[in-house]
């Protein structure tokens, strides 16, 4: 069975290189019939992956522990739903299921393009089999998932327990399909890029794809922070971990994109702007991989001492000379009819908005990488912690709030003054108001003041479209008030859509905002009996229990919550011993309601003493964090789903490409 | 009840068990790093110290890396200046080339065309004959 595992992976790898050489070879010489037998070999590779990952899951899920990675991060004590996601919880593993995610977006990329873009794919199947044999060298060469132990292990060293939550069987797997979907947009910027067909086809054959990518970066991005906020106990979601930052720079590049390919969509401008964020999100989706996998950087979700470090930087230095090559050669044909009247205008605002993204991505990237060049150039090793990204990036997130308000209102070319009137001198009274209204009621932190007024800014610009859009239906089309909104909605999703992404933005603003600006924490030892209070909650602590499993022990506080006197519930704060690991963890307990969370940590038991002390958090409002998050995702699902026009924009743009080809060649 | 000075302390100082959170934010049970580090905080608050002191007193004996944040001397300013001067900058090019973008495109000056022999002539009239019919 391993053995079939192992002579999948090698066979994969051969398949792999020999698409890429045949899609070449087939595109340069015109053999149509190169390019096919290539596409057919993407599918074989898919296949062979597809074969391999059942086999490790087999391994797993047999307790196969004469192989190594078995031993390593699974036991015959896991649960079933942690043997699946153990596939993903080790260094070899998560490479095998990047691979089989790759290949089964290549396949669909194969069978949705079988009869279109004859001339970009067999370079879209060269470009993802290039990626592919990439990972699974790694595969084959350096870090095999079917390495066998010598003597086969009794009993398996168990996953990591702080893994040995429901959220990891949902956000790696979504974290990587945004990770690994950023390549399909890459792979047509390269097609583009070597045929020299950089109109609009590509990007429009991409468009869904760049968003499904956005999607699952979004939603991984937010699950994770969910995570953390739930297993590691320290009552916030975001750390600044280098890995975190690696998941956010992708996203955040991505987003730019999205934005400033509309522009290119209306206007024909950004070409070589929009190339670059392409080719860049890809890198920093490898740029991710490279810092969890080397130990450059220490960070919780390191795979430590792997290894893995110089290929990936060779891999990287790769893409990027040969993207550059490209892109410097096609230069040229890259020219837009770039044109900005005003910088009150539509496309001015999206320059900023994208200048606000990749500053943002570059701050980030350069407090992720600043100890190593402090290293390098002082020799003293420091840390650049939460507090320098919270500073750096706090006033280039509120612009770019302001941003978000501005960008989808203001008048392509010029806005007039009364047109900037109209748009502009309601929202701003309603955000000057709401500011002064919570400075009135004693507010004294003065980001979350700006960030309160710059929300209630852009959620009064994104009502009055609503507003305004219904309103003209109701008037042109007699359409009653509800059908003329669904209308609106359903016939401009990209615009609607991303009015609701952008409502979702603003909630994940006030959420971030009244969370680390007022929240309340207080830790105490206490004894059975004992009275907390923390805010307007009591909290009693009543009793201890213990449960014993052969897989972990647990001890649970009982505590009574009253809030302004009122009883509102028991919550169970528990702290888990994994026995294999012998390591602990806290499972928080959480009364999560619209107004504030409040947090139970249980921090430690002496037996002897019967002390136990409990660390408490109120979060204000962060529930809007993670209901923000839903509204995105929901917004990405409005403006995803297909429509004729969008459909009828694709196929106009082919046959002028293809006429263009036609004539350019005669 | 911990004061306020003692919290920011504890931000402006990393564990070092690894967590890669700040002291404050570590909780660890029995953590070898961050628990004796909150005493220390508080032992030498309770010397008189202020905040400026404390961590001075923390970047020596542990090496600068223990401070959640670079400083804001030397070479560390680099660090806090480079993303705002890198907007700055980024923001400046774009001002400066959508500048250029405004004017109308420069129109070269009309050059006399040039001479067309016989051959080239025969051949443009046919084909223009070609294309009215």
């Amino acid at each position: 069975m391993v053995d079939l595992g192992l002579l999948a992976l090698r066979l994969a790898f051969v398949g792999g290189l020999y698409a890429v050489l045949t899609a070449v070879y087939g595109a340069w010489a015109r053999r149509p019939a190169y390019a096919r037998s290539a596409r057919h070999a993407a599918y074989a590779v898919h296949a062979l992956v597809a074969v391999a990952a059942a086999v490790l899951w087999h391994a797993l899920l047999t307790a196969n522990f004469s192989l190594e990675y078995v031993a390593s991060y699974a036991s015959s004590t896991l649960s079933l739903p942690y043997r699946i996601a153990a596939l993903w919880g080790g260094q070899a593993g998560s490479l095998l299921f990047w691979v089989l995610i790759l290949t089964t977006m290549s396949t669909v990329v194969h069978l949705q393009n079988r009869d279109r873009n004859a001339a970009l794919m067999p370079y879209v199947t060269a470009t993802l089999m290039t990626i592919a044999v990439f990972f699974l060298a790694l595969l084959v060469f350096v870090t095999s998932p079917f390495e066998r132990l010598p003597v086969p292990a009794a009993e398996g060293a168990d996953l990591n327990p702080l893994l040995q939550n429901y959220w990891m069987l949902i956000h790696p797997p979504s974290l990587y399909l945004g990770y690994v979907g950023c390549s399909v947009p890459f792979a047509f910027a390269i097609a583009a890029l070597v045929t020299g067909r950089l109109g609009d086809v590509w990007i429009r054959t991409t468009r869904r794809w760049t968003l499904f990518a956005w999607f699952f970066l979004t939603l991984g991005n937010m699950l994770g922070a969910r995570w953390a906020y739930e297993e590691l106990g320290w009552g916030g979601y975001w750390a600044w971990d280098p890995v975190e930052n690696a998941a956010f720079m992708p996203w955040l590049s991505c987003t730019a994109f999205l934005h400033s390919v509309m522009i290119q969509e209306k206007k024909n401008m950004l070409k070589m702007w929009n190339m670059v964020l392409v080719l860049l999100t890809f890198c920093l989706t490898i740029f991710g991989t490279f810092l969890t996998r080397s130990g450059v950087v220490s960070s919780v979700h390191s795979f430590t001492q792997s290894g893995l470090g110089p290929f990936f930087v060779a891999f990287l230095l790769g893409v990027i000379v040969v993207v550059s090559g490209l892109v410097i050669w096609r230069r040229p044909l890259l020219r837009g009819e770039n044109e900005i009247d005003s910088f009150l205008s539509r496309e001015a605002s999206f320059l900023f908005n994208n200048l606000l993204l990749v500053g943002i991505a570059f701050a980030t990237f350069w407090g992720t990488i600043f100890p190593v060049i402090s290293e390098a150039v002082r020799g003293i090793k420091i840390t650049v912690g939460p507090p320098f990204f919270n500073k750096v990036n706090a006033p280039l997130g509120l612009a770019l709030l302001f941003m978000t308000g501005v960008g989808p209102v203001i008048a392509w070319r010029r806005a007039s003054a009364r047109k900037l009137r109209r748009s502009f001198a309601a929202p701003l009274g309603v955000g000057f108001v709401t500011g002064a209204v919570i400075f009135a009621a004693g507010w004294r932190n003065y980001y979350a003041v700006v960030c309160f007024s710059l929300a209630a800014f852009v959620l009064a610009t994104i009502l009055m479209e609503f507003y305004r859009g219904t309103r003209a239906r109701q008037a042109l089309m007699g359409e009653p008030a509800p059908r003329a909104l669904a209308n609106l909605v359903g016939k401009n999703r990209r615009r609607y859509g991303g009015y609701v992404i952008h409502v979702g933005v603003v909630m994940v603003f006030i959420g971030v905002a009244a969370s680390s600006a007022f929240r309340l924490e207080e830790q105490e030892t206490i004894r059975k009996g004992d009275v907390v209070q923390v805010g307007s909650f009591t909290l009693t602590y009543k009793d201890i229990h213990f449960t014993d499993d052969p897989h972990y022990s647990s001890m649970l506080a009982e505590i009574a919550v009253a809030k302004d006197g009122a009883p509102v519930g028991t919550l169970f704060p528990e702290k888990r011993f994994y026995k294999k690991q012998q390591q602990p963890t806290t499972e928080v307990a959480l009364r999560s309601t619209l107004v504030e969370d409040l947090y139970l940590v249980l921090g430690s038991y002496d037996e002897a003493t019967g002390l136990m002390t409990m660390i408490v958090f109120v979060n204000p409002l962060v529930n809007w964090l993670w209901i923000g998050g839903l509204v995105m995702v929901l917004g990405t699902v409005i403006v995803m789903s297909p429509t004729a026009a969008e459909r009828r924009a694709l196929a106009a743009a082919l046959a002028v490409e293809d006429r263009g080809l036609e004539a350019a060649l005669r | 009840m911990k004061n306020a000075t003692q919290t920011e302390i504890e931000e402006a100082l990393t564990c070092q068990c690894g967590c890669g959170l700040t002291v404050h934010s570590c909780n660890h049970v029995q953590c070898p790093s961050g628990i004796p580090l909150k005493r220390e905080i508080a032992a030498q608050l309770g010397e008189g110290r202020t905040r400026a002191e404390v961590l001075a007193y923390f970047s020596t004996k542990y090496g600068e890396k223990i401070l959640s944040a670079p400083t804001t001397t030397g070479f560390n300013l680099v660090a806090w200046v480079t993303p705002f001067a890198a907007v700055l900058v980024a923001g400046a090019v774009i001002v400066v080339v959508s500048r250029r973008w405004r004017r109308p495109p420069t129109v070269p000056p009309p050059s006399r065309p040039a001479p067309i022999d016989e051959a080239r002539r025969a051949r443009l009239e046919a084909e223009l004959g070609r294309f009215d019919a």
